[in-house]
């Protein structure tokens, strides 16, 4: 389809750090709602670029960034380290497919295969499709000069990234990196602060690469700014767990 | 295959100090040049570069091998980290904008191991940034060195946006297949 080709410049621009404006926030959106082609070119030109700074001249670091560091590490508390979930849910899922694979042949019943396959690609084309309208909408979004674009990090220095696409009359969509899954029972919950109280904005759990896109509603006060906090899965009116995210 | 580098991280996320230090020392010389190269103050970079270690450190859990090696992970995060410090100064003092280099500096001679099998590659892909015709070189240079946007190096050059994203792309489409070739 020729309108990929857009999204493979975007890709580019991006992996040099260049990308700004609303085709940062639409390639974001793009990439967060998973495109393949666009994560393998970005991981090749990451490494290329890594290749070649690696081509440049070693340079001793001064030593006393290795003993602040060591001292560091040994007397700060650090969020407990929680095993990636990643390679086990990659393992889960070559299982099932295994598993589906085995129960098809041994139906026998050739026409049973086509259904499953018929139904799976309904499945697909149903998720694309709504993939699409999310795409489309937040694109939509942006042509809005009342829109803007607001950055999360993460206070502790991780390198777990959020935007909000945000305009006060329609809402908008939040667009998460590299947050690692939440533990058993938990989920991320999403805040518009600016009020009196903290509005609760929707609750999120993120892919295994740690990642989600989904809409925000409107309502309440125009936000000032957003924060995440770890909470039940079931969710809370006010936050009550650790600050994840916020925007300064 | 698990390489080193994909080892000491794992163990660092298990909260292994000794890993930690491994993990520093073969990687502060391979991201310190980088920075010092973005940064050009001595003392700016040695900062940078205790907080891309310290990241590392704490976000060792959120390493995805299937996402990239370890050395881009930390290339990414140390490039990151230096242009985030060149535009609060340049925040500062508004029209500053650093100097983009003419050339790389050679590579020093280093004594064997694997660091010795990366040197051979090393001059391939040093000279792939010199290969590409000026105006693709340029463009990633004010990117990815100087830390400039698109807008900005469209703004610099008085060039329009498309020919600043076209040129990006295909000098980046061009490394990498320099860097393909060359492993
Ligand atoms: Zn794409």
């Amino acid at each position: 389809m020729n309108g990929h080709e857009t999204y493979e410049t975007l890709a580019a621009v991006y992996a040099v750090g260049a990308l700004d404006g609303d085709d940062l926030a639409q390639f974001e959106v793009h990439l967060a709602e998973g495109c393949q082609p666009c994560a393998t070119a970005l991981r090749e030109s990451r490494e290329a670029l890594a290749r070649l700074a690696l081509g440049d001249t070693r340079a001793v670091p001064p030593a006393e960034v290795k003993s602040a560091l060591m001292a560091r590490i040994g007397t700060a508390p650090r969020a407990a380290a929680r095993p990636s979930r990643a390679g086990w849910l990659t393992w889960a899922a070559a299982t099932a497919a295994v598993v589906a694979l085995a129960a098809m042949l041994t139906s026998g019943i050739v026409a049973s295969r086509y259904e499953a396959r018929l139904g799976q690609m309904a499945r697909e084309m149903a998720a694309e499709r709504e993939r699409l309208q999310r795409e489309e909408a937040a694109l939509e979004l942006l042509r809005d000069p009342a829109t803007r674009v607001v950055e999360l990090r993460s206070p502790s220095g991780s390198n777990a990234i959020a935007r909000v696409i945000w305009n006060d009359k329609a809402g908008g969509h939040l667009i998460v990196s590299n947050l690692p899954p939440a533990p058993e029972g938990k989920a991320y919950e999403l805040w518009a602060l600016g009020g009196a109280q903290p509005r609760p904005a929707g609750l999120f759990q993120v892919d295994a690469s740690g990642r989600v896109a989904q809409k925000v509603e409107a309502g309440g006060e125009p936000p000032k700014g957003f924060a995440v906090t770890l909470e039940p899965a079931t969710g809370v009116p006010a936050p009550t767990g650790p600050i994840v995210m916020a925007s300064r | 295959m698990t390489t080193a580098g994909e080892e000491f991280i794992r163990r660092m996320a298990a909260g292994d100090r000794d890993a930690f230090g491994h993990f520093y020392d073969r990687y502060a010389p391979l991201v310190f040049p980088l920075i010092l190269r973005i940064v050009r103050d001595r003392t700016d970079a040695a900062d940078v570069l205790q907080e891309v270690f310290w990241e590392a450190w704490q976000g060792a859990s959120g390493y995805d091998p299937a996402r990239g090696t370890p050395e881009a992970w930390m290339i990414t995060r140390a490039r990151t980290r230096a242009i985030d410090r060149i535009r609060a100064v340049r925040r500062r003092s508004e029209t500053f904008v650093p100097p983009v280099d003419e050339g790389l500096a050679p590579a020093s001679p280093e004594p064997g191991g694997d660091a010795a099998e990366r040197a051979e590659d090393r001059g391939v892909i040093r000279t792939a940034l010199n290969q590409l015709p000026h105006a693709q070189r340029e463009v990633i240079e004010l990117a990815y060195y100087a830390g400039l946007t698109q807008t900005e190096i469209s703004a610099r050059l008085q060039q329009p946006l498309g020919t600043v994203k076209t040129r990006i792309r295909l000098g980046l489409e061009r490394l990498r297949d320099v860097v393909r070739r060359a492993t």
